[in-house]
């Protein structure tokens, strides 16, 4: 009986700490990482002596910018931004139309293969790279306008939007779609019957989510010259008017805050199908946690 | 005989009536496709111009589809120094984010106050886009990776603790309820409990950040903040489309590799 009881000889005694499992792969990989880092710090040109003044520097153009900034100015930076949103809506508008049905085109189970890869191609190709470099591809085109700005953001925003896009369609439940295939349907009838109505309310909030990273985008687009913000910031760093350049910096935040707000109460009313203002820490009781998470990962990369 | 068949009341065989809510969206199409002209005429829309600037942007694009590849040893340094920036980013806003995420989440800081001042912060640093922090640094600081780096670290922060915060808010919160329980501080049992926890998030969010960076330090050079944007500004200064057809292709690679490495990364991670 007692022996039953009596702990095998190759069993640790129950006194002793369990041995901590030794990661070599893990270990491997952190020492890589460092090594990545390290060398990084060695070798790029930047002279780290000059950042001891860094921070005195940086109170200074602080209360250059902002103690006060000029208020006279408010007007032409409203007018900045205002241009800038502007910007971003047609953007995104013309990404939704563009991206909207190339993204049926995509989706497992709606088109063909050889249609669907080469759509998925074109999407991870947009997606690499920036809006900034489209817009100076678009340039030789269109000239220096804002609408070239328009164009660029939405040529970007076909790539995201897409990719969500056939995302939340191949997420849908099969159910409805069997149903609308086994009464004859045809495949359009699947689209709209089918899939449609299960993914509208994701696909709504993707696109105001797009708008969002639009707005932000937009400010940057105008630095090579579309207009707007990015135009206002550079003619008046150029010369050096800071305090233009704060009253400028203040609007866009206000704005960009005030917009995502909008914008995330309607998201949360579309998806939930109930008003609440979202704050920064809200919690995600998703219906689809994988693609939303996604949406705001992809959403905080301008 | 016959047997009488159950009849199906009239009404049952009627239809459900639709909820008329069609009103609701005639209202809000009619509204967006006012905002819509409205801001078209904004931003002077003007499709017309494509066509008319044909002649000149299929040259363009001619030379744009042949990527002089002879070009490509003089891009190497500032394709270095781009990934440089970027490494440099991402492990220095991954050391300043860490503690802030535990500021900025309900679940590891009880007070009140210094919660909404934390998140109210970044909120203002996450709503100026990385290229305007650029734009301003190179004034500040003067040109070069210097500019790019900071920018780059500002816009990081931003997005780590946001990100992070959150998970930290989702978390199971019973192991820190034990360490408070036995006595610990919140330091103490933020650091026991929670910290482990949240790391397999943390590395995700920082390495997430970091795909982030190689896009994002790609064009801070535009405005003078180093790496490869320096040079599409020289290119396209001067006309070089085949040049910047070559950069284009090597961010191209570049973000697929990095994107690849990393989203591997992250999924064992997830695991």
């Amino acid at each position: 009986m007692s022996t039953a009881l009596k702990p095998e000889r190759n069993v640790a005694s129950p006194m002793e700490r369990p041995v901590k499992p030794r990661r070599w792969g893990t270990k491997i990989v952190w020492l890589v990482v460092t090594v990545i880092v390290v060398v990084a710090f060695w070798n790029v040109d930047i002279n780290w002596a000059s950042l001891t003044n860094f921070p005195a520097n940086a109170w200074k153009y602080l209360k250059l910018l902002f103690a006060p900034p000029d208020w006279s100015k408010t007007g032409q930076a409203l007018d900045a931004t205002l241009l800038s949103v502007q910007m971003a809506w047609i953007g995104s508008v013309i990404g939704i139309i563009v991206s909207f049905p190339l993204s049926f085109l995509a989706t497992r189970g709606l088109a063909p293969i050889f249609v669907r890869w080469p759509m998925r191609g074109l999407f991870a190709i947009i997606r690499a790279v920036p809006e900034v470099v489209i817009a100076v591809l678009i340039l030789s085109v269109t000239g220096l306008t804002p609408f070239t700005g328009a164009l660029a953001l939405g040529v970007g925003s076909i790539g995201t939007l897409g990719k969500w896009g056939y995302e939340s369609f191949e997420s849908v439940e099969p159910g409805p779609l069997e149903a609308v295939r086994a009464s004859g349907g045809s495949r359009w009838q699947i689209m709209r019957w089918g899939v449609w109505p299960q993914a509208q309310p994701e696909v709504f909030a993707f696109w105001l989510y797009r708008f969002e990273i639009n707005v932000r985008a937009s400010a940057i687009l105008g630095l090579i010259g579309a207009g707007g913000i990015g135009k206002m910031l550079t003619d008046n760093t150029q010369y050096r008017i800071w305090n233009a350049v704060g009253i400028l910096l203040i609007i866009v935040i206000v704005v960009t805050m005030i917009i995502d707000q909008i914008s995330g109460a309607i998201r949360h009313r579309i998806i939930y199908g109930s008003w609440k203002i979202v704050g920064f820490g809200r919690r995600r009781k998703s219906l689809n946690v994988a693609t939303k998470n996604n949406a705001t990962r992809e959403g905080l990369n301008e | 005989m016959s047997t009488p068949t159950r009849r199906t009341p009239d009404h049952a065989l009627q239809r459900p009536q639709k909820p008329r809510s069609a009103w609701k969206a005639v209202l809000a199409l009619i509204a967006l496709a006012v905002i819509t002209v409205w801001c078209a005429i904004g931003v002077g829309v003007d499709f017309g111009a494509i066509a008319r600037n044909w002649n000149n942007a299929s040259g363009t694009l001619l030379q744009l589809a042949q990527p002089d590849y002879a070009f490509f040893p003089k891009t190497l340094t500032a394709l270095g120094e781009t990934v440089e920036m970027a490494v440099i980013a991402t492990a220095v806003s991954a050391v300043i984010s860490l503690p802030i995420s535990f500021l900025a989440s309900r679940a590891t800081n009880p007070h009140g106050p210094l919660l909404a001042a934390t998140r109210l912060v970044i909120n203002v640093i996450r709503a100026v886009p990385d290229i305007l922090y650029a734009a301003i640094l190179v004034s500040v600081v003067g040109t070069g990776a210097i500019s790019g780096v900071i920018a780059l670290i500002l816009f990081d922060i931003g997005i780590i603790v946001k990100l992070v915060s959150e998970s930290l808010d989702g978390l199971d919160r019973g192991p820190q309820e034990a360490s408070l329980a036995a006595g610990g501080t919140w330091v103490q049992a933020d650091r026991v409990a929670i910290l482990p926890l949240a790391m397999p998030a943390f590395v995700s969010q920082t390495l997430y950040t970091f795909e982030l960076n190689i896009r994002a330090s790609t064009v801070i050079g535009l405005v003078g903040a180093g790496g490869l944007g320096v040079l599409i500004d020289n290119v396209r200064t001067f006309y070089l489309y085949h040049y910047l057809s070559l950069i284009i292709l090597e961010i191209l690679i570049l973000v697929v590799v990095i994107e690849f490495v990393s989203s591997t990364l992250r999924n064992r991670l997830a695991r």
